[in-house]
C-alpha cells in the first residue's frame, strides 16, 4: 500500500535531478506519473532507467513557452484521466552577471523559467482540481527564495517571487481540499548547477569547487543537500497526511536559512 | 519493513492527542517507544490502549521537573538499551494574562514546562546521541513560536525561543549525523486546548468558538489541524532519509504563518 495510490501527478523538469527524484519517489508510493523535459531524449531514457512500464508517462515540451505548460497539464489528464498533484520542479538561472549587466534576454527568460511557468502550470492544473476538491500543488523554490547570492538577482527575484505566489493561491484554495507549497532547497549538485552553477561560479570570479563549498559553508550539515532530501518532503506534502500543511516555504537546506 | 525498524524513541506528553499519536505512528513504523506523562494512570491506560506489548514503556516524568526530565532520557536508555528518536512534545498555555499583569508564578512554570524541559531534554539526549554519531531532536513548538497574541505572552515567548534553540543546536551537532529540527503546528483540538483554553477565552474576553476561531481564520484551509498532520511530519523528520533536514522550523498550521 503506497502513500499515493491511485493519484496522477505531473513533474515538470522531471527527467533528472530533483524532478527525477520527485517522480521516483512518487512512483514508489504508488502513483502514476508524468514527467516534462525538453529532450525527448532525455525523456527516453529516464522512462527506460527507471522502468515502471505504464505508471510513468513522459511529455515533452519547453516550460518556458506558456503553451507548453497548459498542453502539459491537459495531456497529463488526458492520458491518466486526472490530475492530483503537480509539481513545478523545473528552473534555474544561467548568464549570471551584477544586475547593471543583467541582460533582458536573461531576466526575461528565467522570469519565464522559475516565476511564469509555476504561475501558468498552477492555475491550469486548478481548474481540475477545484471541480474534484482534492489537489497538491508543490513548488521547488530554493534557499535563495528567502535569502540572497549576488550577480543571481534574476534567480533570487523569481524565487522569491514564487514564494509568493505560493502562499497567495494556498489561501486562495485552502477550504478546497488543495495545499499548495514550497520546498526551499539548499544548494545541490544536479545537472542545472552543474550548469548554471558553473557560470555563476564564474561571475563571482571563483572555481566551482569554491562556489559549492560556499553554498554548503553556512549550513549546520556542512554538504550540500541531495536530491532525495527534496523528494521525502515532497511524498508528504502529497499524501493525505499532508492536507494540513500549505502555504508554507519548507527548507530543505540543511539547516542553512534561519527563517 | 517499517520505516523506523530497531529505533528507539522517548516522547515527552505522550498519553494523549499529538504525543500519542505520534508514540502510535512510531510504534507502527516498528520502533520501541518510552510513552511518557505526569499521571501513571493515564499511561498505563494509554499502553493498553495502544497495545504495543513490550515496544512501548510508560515512565512517569513531570516536564517542569529537571531531575525527571533527565531521568526520563536516562531511563530510556536503561530500558531499551539505547536512544535515536526525542520528541520534546511536553508543553501548553497557561495562565493567560496581559504581561502587565503576568505572575512570577505562572511566567516561570511556562519557562519551564515549555522551554525548559526542551533544554533538559536536548541536552541530556546529546549526551547519548553523539557518542553514537546518530540522533533525532524533534522539539514541538507552535505557529506560536512565529506570530503573536494578546496575553499569550509566556507560551509565545517560550515557543520563539524553542525556535531559536533548535537553530543553535542543529549547527552544533550538524556534522555529527544529529538532526534538530521544530514543528510548529496551527491549532489542535486537543485535551489541552479543552482543558486549558475556556479560561484563556475568558481572559480574551471571548467564547470558546471565537478564540478557536481566532487560530483557524487566518490558515488558508480555515480549520484545526489534526494531531495524525502533526504525527506524520514527526516521523518523516526521525527517518534516517530526513538526515539533510535540520535547523528547520517545520508547519503544519495549514498557511497561517506566511514566513
Amino acid at each position: 500500500m503506497g502513500e499515493l495510490d491511485g493519484r496522477v501527478a505531473c513533474v515538470t523538469g522531471g527527467t533528472r535531478g530533483i524532478g527525477r527524484a520527485i517522480a521516483e519517489a512518487f512512483l514508489e508510493e504508488g502513483a502514476q506519473v508524468v514527467i516534462n523535459g525538453r529532450s525527448p531524449e532525455k525523456g527516453e531514457q529516464a522512462l527506460s532507467e527507471v522502468g515502471a512500464g505504464e505508471n510513468l508517462h513522459f511529455i515533452s515540451g519547453d516550460v518556458t513557452d506558456q503553451a507548453v505548460c497548459e498542453s502539459l497539464v491537459d495531456q497529463t489528464v488526458e492520458h491518466f484521466g486526472k490530475i492530483d498533484i503537480m509539481v513545478n520542479n523545473a528552473g534555474g538561472g544561467g548568464d549570471a552577471a551584477p544586475l547593471v549587466d543583467m541582460s533582458d534576454e536573461i531576466w526575461n527568460f528565467v522570469l519565464n523559467w522559475n516565476l511564469n511557468h509555476p504561475m501558468w502550470c498552477m492555475r491550469r492544473a486548478l481548474k481540475y482540481m477545484i471541480p474534484q476538491e482534492w489537489g497538491r500543488i508543490i513548488n521547488i523554490s530554493s534557499m535563495y527564495g528567502k535569502t540572497v547570492i549576488p550577480t543571481n538577482s534574476h534567480y533570487v527575484t523569481t524565487k522569491h517571487g514564487l514564494n509568493g505566489l505560493t502562499k497567495v493561491v494556498a489561501h486562495e484554495v485552502g477550504a478546497m481540499g488543495i495545499t499548495v507549497n514550497a520546498l526551499c532547497p539548499g544548494g545541490i549538485l544536479t545537472d542545472v548547477m552543474n550548469s548554471d552553477g558553473r557560470v555563476a561560479a564564474e561571475a563571482l570570479g571563483m572555481e566551482f569547487q569554491e562556489f559549492l563549498d560556499m553554498m554548503a559553508a553556512p549550513s549546520a550539515i556542512k554538504r550540500l543537500n541531495e536530491v532525495e532530501d527534496v523528494s521525502l518532503v515532497a511524498v508528504l506534502l502529497a499524501s493525505d497526511a499532508g492536507a494540513g500543511i500549505s502555504g508554507s516555504l519548507i527548507n530543505v537546506d540543511g539547516g542553512q536559512v534561519p527563517y | 519493513m517499517g520505516k523506523l525498524e530497531g529505533k528507539v524513541a522517548v516522547i515527552t506528553a505522550s498519553t494523549r492527542s499529538i504525543g500519542r499519536a505520534i508514540a502510535e505512528i512510531y510504534l507502527s513504523e516498528g520502533a520501541k517507544v518510552v510513552v511518557s506523562g505526569r499521571s501513571a494512570e493515564k499511561g498505563e491506560q494509554a499502553l493498553s490502549e495502544m497495545n504495543a506489548g513490550e515496544n512501548a514503556h510508560f515512565i512517569a516524568c513531570d516536564a517542569v521537573n529537571q531531575s525527571e526530565v533527565e531521568s526520563l532520557i536516562d531511563e530510556t536508555v536503561k530500558h531499551f538499551g539505547k536512544l535515536d528518536i526525542v520528541v520534546l512534545n511536553a508543553g501548553g498555555i497557561m495562565g493567560a494574562a496581559p504581561v502587565a499583569e503576568m505572575t512570577d508564578e505562572v511566567w516561570n512554570h511556562a519557562l519551564d514546562i515549555n522551554l525548559n524541559h526542551t533544554f533538559w531534554g536536548m541536552r541530556k539526549a546529546l549526551g547519548h546521541m553523539i557518542p553514537q554519531e546518530s540522533g533525532r531532536i524533534i522539539a514541538m513548538s507552535s505557529m506560536e513560536g512565529k506570530l503573536a497574541k494578546a496575553t499569550l505572552s509566556n507560551y509565545t515567548s517560550n515557543k520563539h525561543a524553542i525556535n531559536g534553540l533548535v537553530k543553535v543546536a542543529a549547527h552544533e551537532v550538524g556534522t555529527l549525523g544529529i538532526t534538530v529540527n521544530a514543528i510548529l503546528p496551527g491549532l489542535v483540538l486537543t485535551d489541552m486546548f479543552y482543558e486549558s483554553m475556556p479560561a484563556t477565552a475568558e481572559t480574551m474576553g471571548v467564547t470558546l468558538e471565537e478564540a478557536a476561531d481566532m487560530f483557524t481564520q487566518p490558515a488558508a484551509i480555515k480549520r484545526p489541524n489534526t494531531v495524525e498532520e502533526v504525527a506524520a511530519v514527526a516521523l518523516m523528520l526521525a527517518r534516517d532519509e530526513a538526515r539533510n533536514i535540520t535547523g528547520c522550523l517545520f508547519p503544519v498550521d495549514g498557511g497561517t504563518m506566511p514566513y
